[in-house]
């Protein structure tokens, strides 16, 4: 394995072990996890209360469209204000605690530290929609799936998730507090969702400030429809805030 | 202090002209030393001397403005990886991750250095030992005491058995009884071969452990040379003329 990887993954196991340890993690899951589930149910009744009506419909909504997508939509509202809390402490924490100068000193760059940090949060996000995902799929043999179509909204989740905790973890490189970088994560992706509001009220449905606008991107993967356009806007993000994170560790080592 | 140490002419660290702004004011000016393999080096200033920040450049967390850092001939400034094997760290005050545990800092430190599988396990075993961390190894990092904490940031920072080790106030928050031990232990890595550089406001710490002293004031080295033997007093003398010298005053580089 290569140097850069057994650093990356040496930061990531350190952060990893952090989130596993830290009451913060547990809570959030377990309050999202039960509120989530709570309203899976409540989706549920509803959709078999409706079935009878639907079933005179040929191409009528299925349980994808009224239950499971629905349910996704639900935890990207919950994204926005659980990411920040995740991300907050990845490195203004470290440099509260006196901890960044020790990182910094084992000479792993800058670029593996911010690299491997992220990968913990996303990979603990990433269980956190496999575990809210598990909640319709369970009942899979019992039902009929758009498969595609879930696919689609499981990737945009996915994505959204990644390009949330990319900005976290920018925002927490940036911060000199934890609760700082929490507030200026919320903020700036709910500005980054919401950034063409004022152009869709006004009747506008392109242009560039519609393709900045998180919601542009992420409403048609949750409709099914997945395209390069929206996937290159999730890397863009990703890259650049982590790349802007890399640079603000860098200028610690430089400016102290 | 005099080494028993046979006479070893491997220069570990050189530090050349380096220069360090921090808040727009000149923390370190024009620094040149020189370490070798097995030299215990006590760093003396009062506070705000540049001690800190001579130490958090040659660790490798802070870049100097200026000058050049060699680590065993080899450009450390061009090779940030050289601190990853090489270079043993204990800051000032111990920084600790409170939510993890003794055993758990060591796996961290030891992955970050390099170190897996067995040869972190045989490493860990032996620095716990070493250094009596048996009976906290799974208590938090965050209800340690300060003199525990002290000790495994020591442990942190021997875990990859490095070959300089850099030491800012270890002896802070220590009893007697755990100075005199980590005299023996500084005593013991110098044996080893390694390279101690030791920041310290204690006098007595430089005669009991260090073979040389020396002294910065307003960032400037004012003093570079032997201890001056057991002679705390001359040591004690030279100390506090430099203390209360003027920043103007030409640097008097060796003893």
């Amino acid at each position: 394995m290569s140097a850069a990887l057994v650093n990356t993954w040496a930061v990531t196991r350190l952060e990893w072990r952090r989130l596993l340890v830290r009451p913060l993690a547990w809570v959030v899951a377990a309050l999202t996890l039960a509120w989530l589930a709570w309203n899976f149910t409540l989706m549920l009744g509803s959709f078999l209360t409706g079935q009878i009506q639907r079933a005179a419909l040929p191409d009528g909504p299925g349980f994808t469209d009224l239950v499971a997508i629905p349910l996704l939509g639900q935890l990207a509202q919950l994204a926005f204000l659980v990411v920040p809390l995740l991300t907050m402490s990845v490195l203004a924490g470290e440099r509260r605690n006196g901890t960044l100068p020790l990182l910094l000193a084992t000479g792993v760059p800058a670029a593996q530290i911010v690299l491997g940090k992220y990968l913990a949060v996303l990979g603990w996000l990433l269980l956190w929609l496999a575990l809210i995902l598990a909640m319709p799929l369970t009942l899979s043999p019992a039902t009929h799936f758009d498969w595609g179509k879930l696919a689609a909204a499981s990737l945009g989740l996915a994505l959204m998730l990644a390009a949330l905790a990319a900005l976290g973890v920018a925002c927490s490189a940036f911060a000199s507090h934890p609760a700082i970088a929490a507030a200026a994560a919320l903020i700036i992706a709910l500005g980054l969702w919401s950034v063409n509001l004022g152009a869709q009220m006004a009747g506008v449905n392109g242009g560039a400030i519609n393709w900045l606008a998180m919601s542009t991107h992420e409403q048609p993967l949750l409709r099914g429809l997945v395209s390069t356009t929206d996937l290159t806007w999730f890397a863009l993000v990703i890259t650049l805030t982590l790349t802007l994170a890399t640079r603000r560790l860098s200028a610690d080592r430089e400016g102290g | 202090m005099t080494s028993n140490n046979p006479v070893i002419t491997e220069v570990v660290l050189q530090l050349d002209q380096l220069s360090r702004h921090r808040a727009g004011r000149l923390v370190v000016q024009d620094l040149s030393l020189e370490l070798r393999r097995g030299q215990v080096l006590g760093l003396l200033g009062v506070n705000g001397a540049g001690k800190s920040t001579t130490l958090s450049m040659i660790a490798g967390a802070l870049r100097p403005d200026s000058g050049g850092i060699r680590l065993n001939g080899e450009d450390f400034l061009e090779q940030p990886e050289l601190a990853r094997r090489q270079i043993g760290w204990l800051p000032e005050r111990a920084p600790l991750w409170p939510e993890l545990t003794v055993h758990e800092h060591l796996d961290a430190h030891g992955r970050l250095r390099g170190l897996n599988g067995v040869a972190l396990r045989q490493a860990r075993t032996a620095i716990i030992e070493r250094l009596e961390l048996q009976s906290l190894s799974r208590r938090l990092a965050g209800v340690l005491s300060q003199g525990q904490r002290q000790r495994l940031g020591l442990a942190c920072a021997l875990l990859h058995r490095p070959r300089l080790l850099v030491l800012d106030e270890p002896a802070n928050a220590l009893d007697p009884v755990q100075v005199a031990a980590l005299r023996t232990l500084i005593r013991e890595q110098a044996s080893a071969g390694t390279a101690v550089i030791l920041s310290t406001h204690l006098l007595t710490e430089v005669t009991a452990v260090c073979d040389r002293v020396a002294i910065l004031h307003e960032g400037t080295l004012r003093h570079d040379g032997p201890v001056f033997g057991d002679d705390h007093a001359a040591l004690e003398r030279r100390f506090f003329e430099i203390a209360m010298m003027n920043p103007q005053d030409p640097p008097a580089h060796a003893a």
